[in-house]
């Protein structure tokens, strides 16, 4: 590693002083040395780094031509051997932040140079880079370029120079959920006797846990009225065929089933069994329909209160399921349904 | 409400002739110990064994582990109302307690007909799964103990129970007229009135939505397992005892309970750090979000009542379980109560956040890392030269990831053996955390 690094900076239009939202259009290009924010990194380097070159893209090219874009831009960051990119920051700026982390993931990943930038934690990018990019918290608006610019630059230094990264609240970035188990000097129970010392006396303090977020999932309304709709039932209660055909585990589960329940005006308790190891499934075996209730969807579909019952009714287990797998099989289990036709779904858990 | 704990140290443990303490070396009376556990009807095989710490022994099926206390001046028994035994308050007087050892229930008894939940717990007295836990480190007085097979389930379980205290209990009975090595007195005595008042609000399991029996053996309050609304408890009352009995990971044990570190170092500061208050002690797995609810918003009332400031929040279990818990963290701070949650984990993968419901007012959260074992990375558990307990032990595979994929399986108990699928440290023993 050279001592003085080669740095390469991304900013978009207006921070590479090419203009505003008019300018939004400008395809990738590189100038030599620092131009616009990029000035702020140089000061920030100080000796420690050189802004080799600026990287400059609009917004609304970035946006809307992202491959192109993309793959113009590591060209550009390659062509100008950088030990470390440092991109933005972004602040609150949309469709910036999102090319800023789109960029960082690919240089990274097809360059194997480290990089960083820095946003709002409003910033759509957050959420989509934050797991594989390095994020440094910033204000939402460019009032504090300098000192900001400092800690994206601090953080970048390490990364450059293969140091040890501190945890997130150390560092100032965004968790980026890759946990990991440590041993500490202290006990647990140490532990919470000393943070509870320090709330009560009004000392700083720092949870062990980040506060996730979970992302919002508003519930779409039904455009047709249910006399026209068809009706799907889906359960994480685990009830499956005899024999458990699809091997759906008792917990942990990573697979679902489709049953067909054509045909059927009601579910024979002997045809079924249920894996589920999360609560007591003795009343379910006695009588499916207390998890899957096909016998009264059948009789408000023959009343006419529903448009029609889907003939798939799909099933996993709902036991200490991960949250990736059960997004993975909600999200396939949806497409699914889309695809038949399907309108709405009774989802039973347990 | 004044108790002096008297402790004797175990060093040394060994069948003999009469059951005595003697400057820390325990003999047992092996057959006269057994007789008394064998006037139980309901018992139909009983055998006593030792098993040393750094031993290459594993015990399989645990149970319990019980640390023997007796009550020596003031009024009732240790464990109060557990198996029957009698429900006067405890907390007052003197006790005399055997430190460093343990009462190992073991049976084949499972906890209830229900399904879901499994005895899993085996314990190793060496090597790196053995280590993993404090029991490694007492000398493990080991009951292997079988009911009457045509008792019903539950029968059995306060049978094999009230076995393993039977035998804690002729222990302590060794030390009951002996001048104890070290005396500790634990009050509630009259601090500075500017001291932030703390309270420990213990979440424990109850088994009655899952079995279907208000009565189903668990983790008892005065032998109580049901779903009531939260109890306020003086924490003497818990050193006798009052909190007792096992759920299904192995530090929600009797021992874990009795020796809970995070208990007792809130008890032991009061004076100085604070005014600590007691225990409020929230049955959970209610059923409804309503009752979820309001058990929270009672528990906070209560703490509010008894003027907390500040309040640590454990709780024994994972899943439906957390939604009271963390409603009575949420509600706590909205009443300006501080609080402190000491919990594991939950999966990781992928980011995914480790909180069911990640309320803001948690703000202040004590990881012990991840309660599966398969996230932990924790290795087999190598072959152990001895076996106390069942010689084969049944595998619930059930999943499809690490040690736990596959299909059920029943392995020769002296292994080698995957852990148990939880770990989960409640009370923070351990010094393991979680971090990025």
């Amino acid at each position: 590693m050279p001592e003085r690094l080669r740095v390469v900076c991304y900013v978009n239009q207006f921070f590479g002083q090419i203009g505003g939202e008019e300018k939004a259009g400008v395809e990738p290009l590189s100038r030599d040395g620092a131009v616009g924010a990029a000035r702020a990194v140089q000061q920030a380097l100080g000796d420690a780094g050189t802004v080799v070159a600026t990287v400059i893209c609009g917004d609304n090219y970035a946006a809307e031509q992202s491959d192109r874009a993309l793959a113009a831009m590591v060209a550009l960051v390659a062509a100008a051997k950088p030990d470390l990119v440092v991109a933005g920051p972004a602040f609150l700026a949309g469709r910036y932040g999102v090319a800023c982390g789109a960029l960082c993931a690919a240089v990274q990943a097809q360059l194997t140079v480290p990089a960083v930038t820095g946003m709002h934690a409003e910033n759509p990018g957050v959420d989509l880079y934050r797991r594989s990019v390095y994020i440094v918290q910033t204000g939402a608006e460019a009032t504090r370029m300098l000192p900001e610019a400092q800690r994206l630059v601090a953080l970048g230094l390490k990364l450059a120079r293969g140091e040890k990264i501190g945890a997130p609240a150390a560092e100032g970035y965004f968790a980026r959920g890759v946990t990991r188990n440590v041993v500490t000097e202290t006990t647990a129970a140490e532990r919470a006797t000393a943070m509870l010392l320090d709330k009560l006396a009004g000392r700083p303090f720092a949870s062990e846990v980040p506060r996730p977020s979970f992302a919002s999932v508003p519930a779409p309304r039904l455009v047709k009225t249910l006399e026209g709709a068809t009706i799907a039932l889906v359960t994480d209660g685990g009830l499956v065929p005899k024999g458990n055909p699809d091997g759906i585990e008792a917990l942990n589960a990573t697979r679902y089933g489709a049953y067909s329940i054509e045909g059927k005006d009601a579910l024979d308790a002997a045809q079924y069994e249920n894996p589920h190891r999360g609560y007591d499934t003795t009343w379910v075996k006695q009588d499916p329909h207390r998890l899957v209730p096909v016998d009264v969807a059948r009789e408000l579909e023959q009343r006419g209160a529903i448009g029609k019952l889907h003939e798939t009714v799909y099933s996993t287990v709902g036991v200490a399921t991960t949250l990736a797998q059960s997004a993975r099989m909600g999200a396939e289990i949806a497409e699914k349904l889309r695809a038949a036709g399907v309108d709405a779904v009774i989802l039973t858990s347990t | 409400m004044r108790l002096e704990m008297g402790t004797f140290p175990v060093h040394d443990v060994t069948f003999g002739a009469s059951t005595r303490y003697d400057a820390g070396r325990l003999t047992i009376d092996r057959d006269a110990v057994l007789a008394a556990v064998r006037q139980d009807p309901r018992i139909a095989t009983a055998e006593l064994e030792i098993a040393h710490p750094g031993e290459s022994v594993r015990i399989w099926p645990v149970r319990d582990v019980i640390e023997p206390r007796v009550k020596v001046e003031g009024r009732g028994v240790c464990y109060p109302g557990i198996c029957d035994r009698e429900i006067t308050t405890v907390g007052t007087g003197r006790t005399h307690r055997l430190a460093g050892l343990g009462v190992v229930e073991v049976s084949s008894v499972n906890w209830h007909d229900a399904g879901g939940d499994f005895v899993e717990t085996y314990l190793d007295m060496s090597g790196p799964y053995g280590e993993m836990y404090p029991y490694a480190r007492l000398f493990n007085v080991c009951l292997v103990v079988e009911p009457d097979a045509g008792l019903g389930e539950e029968v059995k379980n306060y049978a094999v129970h009230k076995a393993a205290l039977t035998v804690a209990d002729r222990l302590a009975e060794a030390v009951r007229g002996l001048t104890p090595p070290e005396t500790e007195v634990f009050e509630l005595g009259p601090v500075d009135p500017s001291l932030p008042k703390v309270v420990y609000i213990w979440c424990v399991h109850s088994p009655q939505a899952m079995s279907g029996s208000p009565t189903a053996f668990c983790t008892a309050t005065y032998g109580l397992t049901q779903l009531t609304p939260p109890w306020y408890l003086h924490p003497n009352e818990i050193l006798d005892g009052a909190l007792t009995g096992p759920y299904r990971t192995a530090y929600a044990m009797s021992w874990t309970v009795a020796n809970n570190p995070l208990f007792l170092d809130l008890y032991r500061r009061h004076g100085r750090d604070w005014n600590f208050l007691g225990v409020i002690s929230l049955r959970t797995e209610w059923t409804t979000q309503t009752e979820k609810q309001l058990m929270a918003n009672q528990t906070a009332k209560l703490a509010k009542q008894l003027g907390a400031d500040g309040a640590v929040v454990t709780w024994d279990a994972g899943g439906n379980e957390f939604i009271e818990v963390v409603r009575s963290i949420q509600a706590c701070e909205r009443l300006g109560i501080k609080t402190v949650f000491l919990t594991s984990e939950d999966d990781a993968t992928e980011g995914a956040p480790t909180m069911l419901e990640p309320l803001p007012e948690a703000d202040a959260i004590v990881s012990t890392s991840f309660f599966k074992n398969v996230t932990l990375a924790v290795p087999e558990a190598p072959a152990v030269a001895r076996v106390i307990g069942v010689p084969t032990k049944k595998i619930l595979r059930g999943s499809a990831i690490g040690l736990h994929a596959g299909a059920d399986a029943s392995l020769p108990t002296a292994g080698p053996l995957p852990p148990p699928w939880r770990y989960d440290d409640h009370y923070g023993f351990g010094s393991l955390s979680c971090t990025e």
